[in-house]
């Protein structure tokens, strides 16, 4: 027999040397341990980025972003792309803007609605009709963004009153910890959960690798792909809102920006604990990092279009370690 | 015998103006291994395809243990009880084997936040193992495993879901070498003893009588034969010949003359290549088909591939017709005379999405510039035309898609594009994985053709097509090379020397 | 009869594509009876030329299997960069010179990283837009840069004719005639075929295919350059977001074509943007506000795609033979890090 006979080797973990562990656990972690340094280096330039009001501000933006990008997080990790999902932010923003003053609940309701009817949508669009996802998100920005502009006129809406949104994000523990943080930090947490310990993590990491396989065993890979653009949507439409409150408006051309943002938390949260692959732990991290790097930016003195050119590059760094894990991945399985 | 496991009767399946299948009638008995035999166009795939439910006939019934099914959907018939191996099982690469059996039907601990229980999956991988001791390390990376193993792999996915009664393998060895064969042939052993029934599909008529204890032959879209094995070897019948339907001599072309063996047109001493290949030298001449016959990971592949500048050599002199020549990329190769038709002609080989017209020029495009830089439209079409008539194309069609033909076909489109470069030196390798009988005879015979004007070097796996095409054969094993016996030109010893790596005394 | 046929039933869908056309122009004349003015006419051929560049570019990414996003981001750093060259005092053609230089250099760079270094294509190429983005302030803070430009005969290349047609547009018919006959009627156009339709198979052909890919980038950035440079041309300055509204049209009229067409090819994107062209200055002549057009570009975009996608044309058209089952090498949905 040519093969190997070893019925019980997949306890590997708990065989494991202790040195072994530590070293795969801080490769895991080095982009946390890089945010530590980051952290250190600015404060000890500008003592300003740890004060209690700045955490604060660091906290909130950190919020609205992470929520903006949880779904994403899922839809690239399984192989595909939205382009859409700043777009749908900024349609929910102005949906949230023009009914605020109908009663926050209906406004709320509205914009997280068309939020995952516009995910579903384009997910129906990439699973059913198989059409590829950047052509297909690409269109839905760019009617997202009409709507947007076209509920404004293409103005900004005012909002008289940020209701109870407004207090999630304005109200802080101890002065630091603006409320909002901790149901996204749950949120998060429940998503690392589903993603790390439910069936559907699995699924989601292995239709990136072989869509079919997964398909063949039965899973709805269709229905799958549409509750994962759904999810995009409905998060960056969460998102939408929360930038409704905290800038008492409904922007119109909000969403822009947030298409490097989010794909640059995104793919540099991939540099770490799965390596090459997007999830939620990186993802957070990631933008965490980012938002360190920027408000330290902002205290230095760098005017905006420096940190649009800093995070470009960052970007183009996280997917050269990228190319090169996956190469050295690459090599390994040939190896064989 | 008590009743059949599975019986189909009358089954008939309409694609358009074609009759794929006409009342087809079937049956497999418990625990046994069933092989299922016929041309590609005999409508085999079809019937296979309606038992695992991914496409539904037009009219029939169909039976498991004497209850009429209505197989809707793949999960249709996993319920029923019949599992589908596919001819290249889909994996997912960077999973272990063990996520992979049980991806989509994992073990989940109560509740509605249940996650994966991965000790009920290894107790149940386990109890699987043990069923059937298939020597497999489940821990590993399915894309680190050699094709048995992904083999094994999608077999036991298939059998994870409970109260499997019949077993469906599409050319499982296909891929394999002779050892691994064995190997497979040993647990579908053992899935038999267990009364699980195999319906097993292969081109491999010798397989048959290894493995079956009956088959059935598939001809026309219609079911013409069925046969215990044992009554076939009593009456002597030939398979090919039921399948074809008409008597066909030996697939093989005649061997060349071994005194009027030409010039000597490719040339190689000591290549060497990193771990995969030392110390190999040989000739080919006109007028003779050299064969080399390894295993999967001798390093033959490795070997075709660094001649023609896909993978680095590190060592060694190559000279075609008295010309030294270093080719660093494919197309050094071309420019110094060397053609090499691919393993692997789906994704080395062609263009799938484009016919014969668009591929055939592909390696030669300065041919088809006629030594300019403005394509010679029509001459690029005639060529095509007459090339592909040359190398006998079914459908003849220069329009229609390389994936909408057989396997078998789509390798002649490769071999017209090899033509159309008008090449010294000619390499297959694994020249008729997936190709049926028919167009397998067609092949060698085009070998034999070329032969005539060019080098031809046949590396292969499957030691019967090496001895029965080539003229002179060599062997590889481990990366080095090994002549089998002195002189004497005999397939046990070239098996011999392929497998053990040296000389049969 | 040409080896790149894309199509045998061609003529059935470029009937289907000229009955398009004049649907369309019927439509607006009936409800906007300027539509067919020459003054309209010519603007048409204009927006054209710019739009009908950016996409010409696109076309050879595309056909190479691949996607840039960075063509907004290269349009506003080499607009800018053109337009400081002009106001620094030295003449138009060094400053077309410095735009396309820095184009190739741009577009070399994403195709480097992207054929030789293995990045995906389509995040490499929105960092690198990024990045040019970000570079576009580098000159005047983002202030507009309109020194120079009319002494140095830019605007020229807006209001110039030739036998009555403006020689922007001239200038297009004459690129896309040329890039028809080179990716249609030269074995540089095969090759840059092969190496989209199968990679490893056309580099097992001799066909240096990291070269193609990296060559369709650069060509893409530098039609980029010639497409801002009409901009800038037709507004007389140069301003930071000048190349933003390039992207869409372009990517409109390369799939819109290909799905019309049946196939991505110069001609179909010719005919992609023909349409996209009409109907964005045909809204804009009926008084639709501004903010539509993108949404208005999308839509179309997005319901031709659906329009003309395989599984809406096998529900529609009933059945197919041997439905192929085949997938696609090098899936297009871009599977990320």
């Amino acid at each position: 027999m040519t093969m190997i006979y070893s019925t019980n080797s997949f306890h590997k973990d708990r065989s494991r040397p202790l040195a072994a562990r530590v070293a795969k656990v801080t490769i895991d972690l080095w982009l946390a341990a890089t945010l530590v340094i980051l952290t250190l280096a600015i404060s000890s330039m500008r003592p300003q980025l740890l004060d209690v009001s700045n955490i604060a501000a660091l906290l909130k933006t950190f919020s609205i972003m992470v929520t903006m990008v949880l779904g994403l997080t899922w839809v690239i990790a399984a192989g595909k792309i939205d382009v859409s999902f700043m777009q749908i932010a900024a349609l929910s923003n102005m949906i949230c803007a023009s009914l605020a003053g109908y009663g926050w609940g209906w406004a709320i309701l509205a914009s997280l609605g068309v939020g995952l009817v516009v995910g579903l949508v384009n997910g129906w669009l990439v699973a059913f009709l198989r059409l590829p996802s950047l052509i297909v998100t690409i269109s839905v920005a760019g009617i997202c963004a009409s709507a947007a502009a076209a509920l404004g006129k293409g103005t900004v809406i005012r909002i008289a009153d940020v209701g109870p949104v407004g207090w999630l994000l304005n109200t802080t523990l101890w002065g630091a910890v603006p409320v909002v943080a901790i149901p996204v930090l749950a949120v998060g947490a429940l998503a690392w959960y589903m993603q790390e310990r439910l069936a559907i993590g699995r699924y989601i990491y292995a239709m990136a690798q072989n869509e079919a396989a997964v398909r063949g065993v039965g899973v709805p890979v269709g229905r799958l792909t549409m509750l994962l653009f759904g999810l995009s949507g409905l998060s960056s439409a969460i998102a939408g809102v929360l930038l409704a409150a905290n800038l008492s408006s409904g922007q119109p051309m909000i969403g822009g920006p947030y298409l490097i943002n989010g794909l640059t938390v995104v793919l540099l949260g991939a540099m770490m604990v799965r390596i090459g692959k997007p999830n939620i732990l990186g993802t957070m991290t990631a933008t965490l990092f980012l938002g360190v790097l920027f408000s330290g930016a902002a205290l230095l003195g760098l005017p905006d279009y420096q940190r649009q050119i800093i995070q470009g590059v960052l970007l183009a760094l996280g997917l050269g370690v990228a190319a090169v894990a996956s190469r050295h991945h690459g090599a390994n399985k040939r190896g064989h | 015998m008590t009743q059949p496991v599975l019986t189909a009767t009358g089954i008939s399946k309409r694609f358009g103006p074609v009759l794929a299948l006409r009342d087809v009638a079937f049956h497999v008995e418990r625990g046994e291994i069933h092989a299922l035999l016929g041309i590609n166009g005999a409508g085999k795939s079809t019937f296979i395809k309606i038992l695992s439910g991914m496409i539904q006939k037009d009219t029939g019934s169909i039976r498991i243990a004497g209850q009429e099914v209505d197989l809707r959907s793949p999960k249709d018939s996993i319920r029923a009880g019949i599992a589908t191996v596919q001819q290249h099982p889909e994996l997912v690469h960077d999973m272990n084997g063990l996520d992979n059996i049980f991806l989509g039907r994992e073990s989940r601990r109560p509740g509605l936040f249940g996650r994966v229980d991965r000790k009920a999956m290894q107790s149940r991988a386990e109890a699987l193992l043990a069923r059937f001791s298939v020597p497999l390390d489940l821990a590993r990376e399915v894309g680190s495993m050699a094709a048995v193993e992904r083999e094994a792999v999608a077999i036991l996915q298939a059998l994870a879901d409970d109260d499997i009664k019949v077993l469906i393998l599409d050319e499982p060895t296909s891929t394999l070498t002779d050892v691994e064969r064995e190997d497979l042939f040993e647990l579908m052993n053992q899935l038999r003893a267990q009364g699980i029934s195999i319906i097993y599909i292969t081109h491999q008529l010798e397989e048959v009588f290894a493995i079956a204890d009956s088959f059935s032959v598939f001809r026309g879209g219609t079911c013409v034969a069925r046969m215990s094995v044992a009554d076939a070897k009593a009456s002597d019948v030939s398979l090919a010949t039921m399948m074809l339907g008409e008597a066909i001599g030996d697939i093989f072309p005649p061997k060349a003359d071994p005194d009027s063996a030409g010039e000597v047109v490719l040339k190689v001493s000591g290549l060497a290549s990193a771990s995969k290949f030392s110390g190999i030298s040989f000739q080919a001449r006109k007028n003779e088909i050299l064969g080399i016959f390894g295993l999967v990971g001798s390093g033959c592949e490795e070997l075709a591939k660094a001649i023609f500048g896909v993978e680095a050599l590190d060592r060694g002199e190559i000279e075609v017709n008295g010309k030294a020549v270093a080719p660093k990329t494919p197309r050094d190769a071309l420019d110094a005379g060397i053609f090499l038709v691919p393993g692997d002609r789906r994704t080395e080989g062609l263009a799938l999405d484009r016919p014969a017209v668009f591929n055939v020029p592909m390696a030669n495009l300065r041919r088809a510039a006629g030594g300019g830089w403005a394509l010679r439209g029509r001459s690029v079409r005639a060529d095509s035309k007459s090339l592909t008539e040359q190398v006998a194309l079914h459908p003849p069609s220069l329009s229609t898609p390389a994936s909408g033909f057989s396997g078998g076909n789509q390798q002649k489109i490769v071999l017209a594009k090899g033509l159309y470069t008008q090449a010294d030196v000619y390499i297959f390798v694994e020249p008729t994985i997936g190709v049926d009988i028919g167009a397998r005879a067609k092949i060698y015979g085009l070998m034999r053709e070329l032969s005539e004007t060019a080098a031809v070097i046949v590396i292969s796996s499957d030691c019967d097509e090496v001895f029965g095409v080539a003229d002179r054969t060599i062997a590889m094993h481990k990366g080095r090379q090994v002549e089998p016996g002195s002189g004497v030109f005999n397939r046990d010893a070239l098996l011999f020397a392929g497998i053990m790596g040296e000389r049969k005394q | 009869m040409t080896v790149l046929k894309q199509l045998p039933k061609g003529a059935g869908r470029g009937v289907a594509f000229v009955v398009l056309v004049l649907a369309l122009a019927l439509a607006f004349a009936l409800a906007e009876p300027r539509f067919l003015t020459h003054a309209s006419l010519s603007g048409i051929a204009r927006h054209m030329a710019a739009n009908g560049l950016a996409a010409l570019g696109l076309t050879f990414v595309v056909i190479v299997r691949k996607f840039d996003l960075s063509i907004a981001g290269v349009a506003a750093f080499t607009g800018m960069s053109m337009g400081a060259v002009i106001a620094a005092g030295y003449p138009l053609w060094l400053a077309i010179v410095v735009g396309i230089m820095l184009g190739a250099a741009i577009g070399g760079l994403s195709g480097f990283a992207i054929s030789k270094a293995g990045f995906p294509d389509i995040v490499t190429t929105i960092a690198i837009g990024s990045v040019c983005a970000g570079m576009a302030f580098l000159y005047t803070g983002g202030r507009s840069i309109f020194q120079n430009f009319f002494q140095s005969g830019i605007t020229d290349l807006n209001d110039a004719r030739f036998l009555g047609i403006s020689v922007s547009l001239w200038f297009l018919l004459l690129t896309y005639g040329i890039a028809w006959l080179v990716m249609h009627r030269t074995r540089t156009g095969l090759a840059f075929y092969a190496t989209g339709e199968n990679p490893t198979a056309a580099h097992f052909s001799g066909i240096a295919t990291r070269k193609f890919i990296g060559s369709a980038y650069v060509i893409c950035a530098i039609f980029t350059v010639l497409a801002v440079l009409l901009i800038l041309a037709e507004s007389g300055n140069a301003e930071t977001n000048k190349g933003a509204n390039l992207m869409m049209p372009a990517y409109a009229g390369v799939f819109l074509g290909a799905a019309i067409m049946g196939g991505t090819s110069v001609i179909s994107t010719f005919a992609g943007i023909l349409l996209i062209t009409m109907l964005l200055d045909g809204f804009s002549l009926m008084g639709v506000p501004y903010y539509y057009s993108d949404g208005v570009v999308s839509l179309i975009l997005l319901l031709g795609v659906i329009a003309f996608s395989d599984t809406i044309r096998t529900w529609a058209g009933g059945f197919k033979l041997f439905t192929s089952k085949t997938k696609r090498t090098g899936s297009v949905s871009g599977g990320q890090a």
